[in-house]
């Protein structure tokens, strides 16, 4: 069984004349343990595809499972849970409570879900230090460089040992040097600890730290790839496709 | 919770500026409401302390139900009562003690006023123990002596055998003190023990007695003689002490809830202020509760995160509230009981801090907020996970206000149409639908404002105005909710300042009428009932025959109930009153009324009283006597200066005499007869009130002036109070510019990266809170007109007041309307002029 089903899925915005097709019958099937990026020119709907794949949006139709339950019925406080425990996010803009510490913003799903304060903080500090921010657990978010806050937000993602981790243009926000950084990292979530990944991203060189390419184009998959060369062979590979497609 | 309350905490610290403001909205009305609850309660219990005659610790107590003095034989006819031991009878009163006989107004150690009491020298033993630290009791053949308490010994510096001399009826009456007696309670320590007939010589009341105190047998049931005696007596009496002052204290309660209503309206407007803070710091926070929402916060935490900042901001809010309000009352306190103390001859005791109102004041304070807070915590609860994706930005509002404006429009012409219509009926459901709307249509009057006034002041703000407006137009929302709290407050002084104008005009004009005397004989309290013992008619006799004085016209008091409700009942000489003074009428012809209460059981309502019962000319009342209940006719409502403010009726003197057994003189009014020497008839009149200390003689353009004076000292105080009203427009004020700077900081980075100078940020931004401050003061101008208008017909049922155009009220508003939209743009212009470019450019 796949982590991730998605079977014709659909997503339209408006109504009538006005309706806009993000995503038309889109399928895929993502493994345990895969890291895939999805890439497309600007509109192609792939944000909308992580949307509907994380519960923070609905499908007009089709449906989307993970780990072999369906989310796209799911009442809101359900999946609400899912999104809490089972799933971890990591938005472009970091997305940080900047009135918190690193350390209590990356404790937050722990502590949202109940878990005791202490408990929480202390995975929390876990999580920090595997990303080398274990320096800096006190410092608020507008002490921090956009690599580093990137990190907590990362770190945010994993407390909940969540079945999968959502990434929504991680480095967008990010030069080059940071970027690399963040995607190491979450190459290192895939490698090290076993998590299955799904990054949008437009960067050819970000996308080629991933295993699988998905390619999206006006709403359908037109490529989807298995990543086996290097990094910078494939960077170039993924470069030249985007121009093409 | 927890995480509800550490996100609540660190977001009021990360915003210190506006969680200030916002918490000070806050703290002003509940300081009002704290300090005022902290204040009226002691001042009301001095009052009614120093007016309640205390029944001893006797089984049953008989007193009349009018709370005047009855005739001794009624003793004889309470004591052949099955059931009774022991009975007797005295008569008690409490007389002020002016300053030349040794009374002080200091709480502490001064004595303002004594409790006479005239007891039967053989029986008052049987009912009541004195216990006697030196000297000896009363005994039979005592005339003018008396027994003072130890307190009372020590605060006039008397032992046995020294003079004690109080006011009389006859002037002074000088007691020798035969025994000091020892301290049993505090409502006995300013007790004067004197034999029966001394009183009753005193008091000018021969042959009464005021209180029977009984001891019943062992084997009584104390409900059956209770009923027995009360069939037996008739309605005429009551089982009870003597109470007086409920008139006043009546009064004073209204007062109260006038403050009340001052400290509920400055939470009103806190609301307002707290509701625009809370809904922007939602629209700000989408980004972080779309994220929260994405990580699996519920929509319950998401709202009970900003309640829990409410409530956070409530309870820091009502707790400096509290403080300041404390701080408030005693400042107030101290001034107000020097005033008192001169003119009322009452010690304020300290200030009452109760239980329940610290928890009425934690309620309101922290409820208010919470309240306010409500439905923009609900409208949290909305925010989608999505909203973490998308950038902060405040969109345009997109409501359509038309359709709200006409609604609007028309309740406000509905509300002026029952203005017009003078019927007290109606009034305030006209109040009500133009304050609704008003609100309705001032969302749409945002834009006609803005582009009307920021032509004008482009006079001045030329490249700036443009943006100034725009900035205003986009969220008439905001704009209308922040410029209703500075409608209401400045709304408020208009009205009040209006109301003020009218009621000086209109009380100088009573006392012009009710004091039309030369001269006036006016007693140590103000309050006519206050401890006052007055004198009996031959002082008036003696002022009559002074050479050159022509009329001379006499008040004279008591008190009585009309069905259940308290009345002070003020006898008049029909014939002389009108020509040396008057009531200013309301209701009825003023020939007939004073012709009807010279010839039969006739009275003349004041204002407050017609109003309060909806009493009219030809109606019959029952008034409590000691000739038992007794009807009279209403011939007329009118007023006189001095009783304006308590519930009163006047009758004939010798109704008086008749029904209340009051014959002495509270206040004689005097008129130089045409022709007479000014100085040589001040002199007489001042030979003659030397022997009275009971009484001051005023030439009366004096008392009149010091009566102005008083009023100035008074009004001032109001304009201090009715200004800090508007405190709260300016919070909302301050408050929004604030946010409105931090939303647009990228958009102001921008501006100064594409050539703005700092002044001319600064100079944007001031526009904008002029042009806010301008609708509010608009609006608060149309409220306030309409709200002077409504009060002087609301209370012209009580007092006869004109309508006088609040001139001076809406040049304040329009004053302290644009001064406050100055300042209050003042810091959050600085700051935007200050903005980094780069850092705002990059700013999410």
């Amino acid at each position: 069984m796949s982590i991730i089903e998605v079977k014709d899925l659909s997503k339209e915005y408006g109504q009538g004349t006005a309706a806009v097709t993000a995503l038309k019958d889109v399928t895929i099937n993502i493994e345990k343990g895969q890291f895939v990026a999805v890439m497309g020119p600007s509109g192609c709907g792939k944000s909308t595809l992580l949307h509907l794949i994380g519960g923070l949006d609905r499908p007009s139709s089709g449906s989307v499972a993970i780990d072999g339950k369906d989310i796209s019925k799911m009442d809101d406080n359900t999946l609400t849970e899912m999104r809490r425990r089972q799933m971890g996010f990591i938005f472009q803009f970091y997305n940080l409570l900047p009135v918190l510490s690193a350390e209590e913003n990356a404790a937050l799903p722990l502590i949202l879900d109940g878990v005791k304060p202490d408990t929480a903080r202390a995975r929390a500090r876990e999580w920090l230090e595997r990303n080398q921010m274990g320096e800096r657990l006190t410092h608020k978010p507008d002490q921090l460089s956009g690599g580093q806050q990137q990190r907590v937000a990362i770190s945010r993602a994993l407390v909940s040992d969540p079945i999968i981790i959502l990434a929504d243009e991680p480095t967008g926000n990010l030069d080059s040097r940071a970027s690399d950084e963040i995607a190491t990292v979450l190459r290192n979530i895939v490698n090290k600890w076993g998590h299955t990944v799904l990054m949008v991203t437009h960067d050819p060189r970000i996308a080629a730290y991933a295993d699988r390419i998905i390619f999206l184009k006006d709403g359908q998959i037109v490529d989807d790839t298995l990543l086996d060369g290097g990094k910078a062979e494939n960077a170039l590979r993924l470069k030249e496709k985007v121009e093409r497609l | 919770m927890k995480i509800q309350w550490l996100l609540a905490s660190r977001y009021l610290k990360g915003r210190m500026q506006r969680s200030v403001l916002t918490t000070l909205a806050i703290v002003l009305g509940v300081a009002i409401l704290f300090g005022m609850n902290s204040l009226l309660p002691p001042v009301i219990e001095s009052f009614r302390h120093s007016m309640y005659t205390s029944a001893g610790t006797v089984d049953i107590t008989i007193s009349s139900a009018s709370n005047s003095s009855f005739d001794q034989s009624v003793l004889d006819e309470v004591k052949s009562s099955d059931g009774i031991s022991y009975a007797s009878g005295y008569l008690s009163k409490e007389v002020v003690l002016p300053a030349s006989l040794g009374g002080s107004t200091n709480s502490t150690s001064g004595v303002s006023s004594i409790t006479l009491t005239g007891v039967d020298v053989a029986s008052a033993q049987s009912t009541h123990v004195y216990s006697l630290e030196s000297g000896r009791f009363l005994e039979s053949g005592d005339t003018y002596t008396a027994l003072i308490t130890q307190s009372l010994a020590t605060a006039l510096n008397l032992k046995v055998g020294d003079a004690l001399v109080i006011p009389s009826s006859k002037g002074t009456a000088s007691l020798t003190l035969v025994g000091i007696l020892i301290n049993t309670s505090p409502d006995a320590a300013t007790q004067v023990l004197v034999p029966l007939t001394t009183a009753q010589e005193i008091l000018n009341l021969p042959g009464q007695i005021n209180t029977i105190d009984i001891i019943l047998s062992a084997s009584a049931d104390k409900t059956t003689v209770e009923s027995a005696l009360a069939q037996k007596l008739g309605g005429a009496f009551k089982v009870g002490a003597v109470e007086t002052g409920d008139e006043l204290l009546t009064m004073m309660g209204m007062a109260q809830n006038i403050m009340l209503f001052f400290g509920v309206a400055a939470l009103a407007m806190a609301g307002f202020i707290i509701f625009n803070t809370f809904r922007t710091l939602v629209a700000e926070r989408k980004r972080d509760m779309g994220m929260l929402r994405a990580i699996g916060a519920t929509k319950r935490t998401l709202m009970g995160m900003i309640l829990t900042e409410s409530v956070l901001q409530g309870l820091i809010g009502t707790a400096l509230g509290i403080l300041l309000g404390g701080l408030f009352a005693a400042g107030l306190l101290k001034a107000m009981a020097s005033f008192i103390g001169e003119y009322v001859h009452v010690s304020i005791s300290g200030l009452t801090f109760t239980a329940s109102n610290f928890i009425m004041s934690i309620l309101l304070g922290v409820g208010f907020t919470v309240a306010s807070a409500y439905f923009p915590a609900r409208s949290a609860m909305k925010v989608t996970p999505m909203e973490a994706l998308r950038p902060t930005l405040t969109a345009p509002e997109q409501h359509k206000y038309a359709v709200r404006a006409w609604l609007g429009l028309g309740l406000c012409a509905a509300g002026v149409i029952c203005l017009t219509l003078k019927n007290q009926y109606v009034l305030s459901v006209g109040l009500l639908a133009f304050l609704i709307g008003l609100v309705l249509i001032t969302p749409a009057l945002v834009k006609p404002v803005a582009v009307a006034f920021s032509w004008i002041y482009s006079v001045v703000f030329k490249r700036e105005s443009l943006l100034a407006r725009e900035n205003l137009i986009r969220q008439p929302g905001r704009a209308a909710i922040t410029a209703s709290a500075m409608m209401i407050g400045l709304a408020l002084c208009v009205a009040m300042l209006g109301m003020i104008t009218s009621l000086f005009s209109g009380f100088l004009g009573y006392l012009d009428k009710s004091l039309g005397s030369d001269y006036i004989l006016l007693p140590t309290s103000l309050v006519l009932g206050g401890g006052n013992l007055g004198a009996d008619p031959s002082l008036a006799q003696e002022v009559r025959s002074v050479d050159g004085v022509g009329a001379v016209t006499t008040l004279r008091q008591a008190t009585s109930q009309i069905d259940g409700a308290s009345i002070q009942v003020i006898g008049i000489d029909p014939a002389t009153y009108p020509q040396v003074a008057g009531l200013e009428f309301t209701q009825g012809d003023p020939n007939e009324a004073y012709a009807a209460l010279a010839s039969g059981r006739a009275l003349i309502v004041n204002g407050l009283y017609a109003s309060t019962y909806k009493v009219r000319p030809g109606d019959q009342v029952t008034l409590k006597t000691s000739n038992g209940d007794q009807t009279y006719l209403v011939v007329g409502a009118g007023m006189d200066y001095l009783n304006a403010k308590i519930a009163t009726a006047y009758i004939s003197q010798a109704n008086l005499s008749t029904d209340f057994n009051t014959n002495n003189d509270l206040l004689i009014l005097i008129d130089r007869a045409a022709g007479a020497d000014a100085t040589a008839v001040m002199t007489s009149l001042q030979k003659l009130a030397n022997a009275y200390p009971a009484f001051t003689l005023y030439d009366i353009t004096t008392f009149k002036a010091s009566q102005e004076n008083l009023f100035s000292v008074a009004i001032s105080a109001m304009y201090i109070f009715v200004l800090m009203l508007a405190i709260p427009g300016l919070i909302a004020m301050a408050n929004t510019m604030s946010i409105n700077v931090i939303e647009r900081t990228r958009e102001i980075g921008m501006l100064r990266a594409v050539g703005s100078t700092r002044p001319q940020v600064q100079r944007m931004i001031v526009e904008e809170s002029l042009l806010l401050s301008t609708l509010g003061t608009l609006t608060g101008i149309a409220v306030g007109l309409f709200l002077s208008d409504f009060i002087v017909q609301a209370m012209g049922g009580i007092f006869k007041l004109e309508f006088y155009f609040p001139t001076l009220g809406v040049i304040a508003a329009i004053v302290v309307g644009l001064s406050f939209g100055i300042l209050a743009a003042l810091a959050p212009a600085r700051k935007a002029a200050r903005t980094i470019i780069v850092e705002a450019l990059r700013y999410e």
